[in-house]
């Protein structure tokens, strides 16, 4: 295991690493699309901010997650500002389930977040089709939702990991 | 009963209001901005769309800049697949550039024929230049399909400029920064192309499928037997949205679901350069004369003189591709006459071999006769029947076994 020596600067940006790898993927639509597999996306963002906004990592800077919902939309083509409201309401939902949990469940914060991004997903869908009348593919956001479900667990097991890494 | 409503309403609280000592803003405040935000860019002020602008430049750029790792793998690892496909895509594509280079002559020529009889119907002329733009950020969303350019409306690029990857179409812009664009690709559900396809001449529309093809929608149920498969779909220009005549794709009537598909030419997952065609609107002969006859003259001459420097540009291409052909064929010439003249120098040599062989057989046997029949053709006594040693009458006797000839 590597071990840092607390306020060094390799330490301070190792612990900065979430927001950073939150706004490399953003800028860079981390997804494996290039792997030209049918219909196969998932959304990483959902997945990182759920689990440190769940955490309560103090790191995790919600205006800066903000700020990565503006990138990504800006990246991706979308209106300004969809992304930021879905990371913050992410954030919310997660902040909720920290303070009504008293013990910590991995299986029920799953299910919990497939509803969470279910709904987000349903919200970005109806803002986008009713309101700026894009053509879109219900079916591409159920995929994209079912994978983002699927790979959260295996995300988590790594975020774990790093949290550890950090508490030691 | 009150009291779990109570821990439901501080749990509500404290997830929006409560702000921990690290974060700057509340989380309320934050869905607040962000809801402004969105409403904001639903509106077309300038200074929203100013600040749109330098946002969308230094994203687009930082976007550029971070994604070089993950783009160089993706590169490599496209590489690879190339390589070993390398030897017969090359056979491939050779024999296509032999048949393409005879094509494009007679190509130019229809061209130059068709600029003539635009002008005089028309009035004007649509004079195209085409400026070649690298793909910087080419991140497909799931749910979108576009790319950034990097040429926007310094290069005066517009919303509606077409996208060429080589001459096929690719796209529209869709949104113009100062340095760079976004391009709509046909792939996304929300592009809609006006298509006529041949044979047959169908007018349909083709809206892409959001995945890697396009969907033949809007057309007459008596039309669709005339669609046959692998039928060439090109712009029809209807509604100016995209110029006439460009080649888009493929008819594919192979999908299971019955839906008649287009098959892009164009890959666009592998688009690294394309071309905005940035279109000029040039007076032709007919509008100069009306607006100014002291210009006409002049004008006249020129245009004249272009069109026939136009023709002999072609003439001289023709004439240098068929001196290039006749070099070609007197070359081959030269060499089979060649081939020719070792062959029958080779052919002089065997048959000289042959006769030697044969003369050589004849002698062999003359001196293995000779050994047995010498006594009885030789003349020993006086008045023997024999014959000189060394005589042709000596050497037809041994020939003949010792029976001599009267």
């Amino acid at each position: 295991m590597i071990k840092f020596k607390k306020k060094n600067t390799l330490y301070k940006l190792y612990t900065w690493l979430p927001i950073l790898t939150l706004f490399i993927s953003v800028f860079n639509e981390f997804d494996f699309n290039y792997l030209n597999i049918d219909y196969f996306s998932f959304n990483f963002p959902f997945i990182l901010i759920f689990y440190f906004a769940l955490k309560e990592y103090q790191r995790f800077d919600y205006l800066l997650v903000f700020l990565a919902g503006l990138f990504n939309d800006t990246v991706v083509g979308l209106p300004l500002g969809i992304s930021s409201l879905s990371y913050i309401l992410i954030c919310i939902f997660a902040t909720y389930l920290r303070n009504i949990t008293i013990s910590p469940n991995l299986i029920k914060d799953w299910f919990y977040f497939l509803f969470i991004i279910s709904l987000i997903n349903s919200i970005n869908f109806s803002i986008l089709f009713l309101f700026f009348s894009y053509e879109l593919d219900i079916t591409l956001f159920i995929i994209n939702n079912f994978f983002t479900f699927l790979f959260y667990i295996i995300f988590s097991i790594f975020f774990k990991r790093y949290l550890k890494s950090i508490d030691d | 009963m009150a009291e779990s409503r109570d821990d439901f309403i501080i749990a509500i609280r404290s997830a929006f209001l409560k702000k921990s000592t690290k974060q700057k803003f509340s989380l309320l405040t934050l869905v607040f901005f962000s809801i402004f935000i969105i409403v904001l860019s639903s509106l077309n002020f300038k200074a929203i769309s100013v600040t749109k602008t330098v946002i969308k430049e230094i994203v687009y750029r930082s976007s550029f800049i971070i994604s070089l790792p993950e783009n160089f793998i993706k590169s490599s690892y496209l590489n690879l697949i190339e390589y070993t496909n390398f030897y017969e895509e090359y056979k491939i594509t050779k024999e296509e550039l032999d048949q393409l280079k005879s094509e494009n002559i007679s190509t130019r020529i229809i061209k130059s024929e068709n600029n003539e009889l635009k002008s005089l119907i028309d009035g004007y002329t649509v004079t195209s230049n085409k400026i070649l733009a690298k793909v910087i950020v080419d991140h497909e969303s799931p749910f979108l399909r576009s790319i950034i350019i990097n040429k926007g409306s310094k290069e005066k690029l517009k919303i509606g400029t077409n996208i060429y990857d080589r001459s096929y179409l690719v796209g529209r812009v869709i949104e113009v920064n100062y340095t760079n664009s976004r391009v709509l690709l046909l792939t996304d559900l929300n592009s809609n192309i006006p298509v006529s396809i041949t044979p047959g001449n169908v007018q349909a529309i083709v809206v892409g499928n959001g995945d890697k093809k396009g969907e033949i929608k809007y057309i007459k149920n008596d039309l669709v037997n005339k669609i046959d498969d692998n039928g060439i779909a090109y712009t029809s220009g209807t509604g100016s949205i995209f110029k006439s005549g460009i080649p888009v794709g493929t008819v594919d009537l192979k999908d299971e679901n019955k839906k008649i598909l287009i098959n892009f030419y164009s890959d666009f997952t592998q688009l690294k350069y394309v071309f905005a065609e940035i279109d000029e609107l040039t007076p032709t002969f007919n509008e100069i004369e009306e607006n100014d006859q002291t210009k006409v003259s002049a004008n006249t001459e020129q245009i004249k003189l272009n069109l026939i420097n136009d023709e002999l540009q072609i003439l001289e291409d023709s004439n240098t591709k068929f001196q290039e052909e006749n070099q070609e064929l007197n070359t081959l010439s030269n060499e089979l006459n060649k081939q020719i003249e070792i062959l029958k120098a080779e052919n002089a040599f065997q048959k000289n071999v042959i006769q030697q062989y044969n003369l050589d057989k004849k002698e062999l046997e003359f001196l293995r006769l000779n050994l047995i029949y010498s006594s009885k053709c030789q003349s020993k006594k006086l008045f023997s029947d024999g014959f000189k040693v060394g005589t042709p009458e000596y050497k037809e006797c041994i020939m003949q076994k010792g029976k001599k000839s009267d």
